[in-house]
């Protein structure tokens, strides 16, 4: 819910990075992002924390 | 904007009052609706008093409540707030369950509900969607 938050606030063509420690968060937010169309940047898991990139489209 | 040439809109049927199956609804209900899909939540029976106002809230949970609880899991009531405010949720409170509890709309959680609604027209307008019952 925080992501979406961010995402309304700001501007298409802007990045959002989101930093969790849940492996969940890891596949839910890129099947989220799919079903929203929004671009998904990237996903890594750094020291057990998924940091995850969402691109605006829309 | 709500359900693309892809999806359905969900309609959930929401009777327990128990925590964990409160909480389930409410975690789908959200998701679906920031997912933009339309959503419908007809609450009834021992859900309704989840959701009233104040001090006469009722709210019952087994030993997975406890554990949520204790790690600080998403309250359902945040989540379907959440849900009105980033998607299409619809939020309606049986009419008849609401006519034996003696509560009006005024009685539940402020904002919260869209209306004190029948059965009969929550089925109706399900036909055209999913419908999960909790």
């Amino acid at each position: 819910m925080a992501l979406i938050a961010e995402l309304r606030l700001c501007q298409i063509g802007d990045s959002v990075e989101v930093l969790s420690s849940d492996q969940g968060s890891a596949s839910d937010i890129p099947a989220w992002i799919a079903k929203v169309r929004h671009e998904l940047v990237s996903v890594e898991e750094r020291d057990e924390v998924w940091h995850i990139i969402v691109k605006k489209l829309k | 904007m709500a359900n693309t040439d892809e999806t359905v809109p969900l309609f959930i049927l929401l009777c327990a009052g128990e925590h964990e199956r409160v909480q389930m609804a409410a975690m789908s209900a959200s998701v679906a609706a920031v997912s933009e899909r339309t959503v419908e939540v007809f609450v009834s029976m021992n859900a309704l008093g989840v959701f009233y106002h104040g001090d006469d809230q009722v709210y019952q949970g087994g030993e997975f409540s406890q554990r949520m609880l204790e790690k600080g899991a998403p309250d359902p009531i945040e989540l379907l707030k959440q849900g009105r405010e980033f998607g299409e949720l619809r939020m309606i409170a049986c009419a008849m369950s609401a006519e034996i509890a003696d509560k009006t709309l005024q009685d539940f959680i402020p904002g919260l509900f869209d209306e004190i609604g029948g059965l009969t027209r929550f089925l109706a307008d399900a036909e055209r969607g999913q419908l999960i019952v909790f």
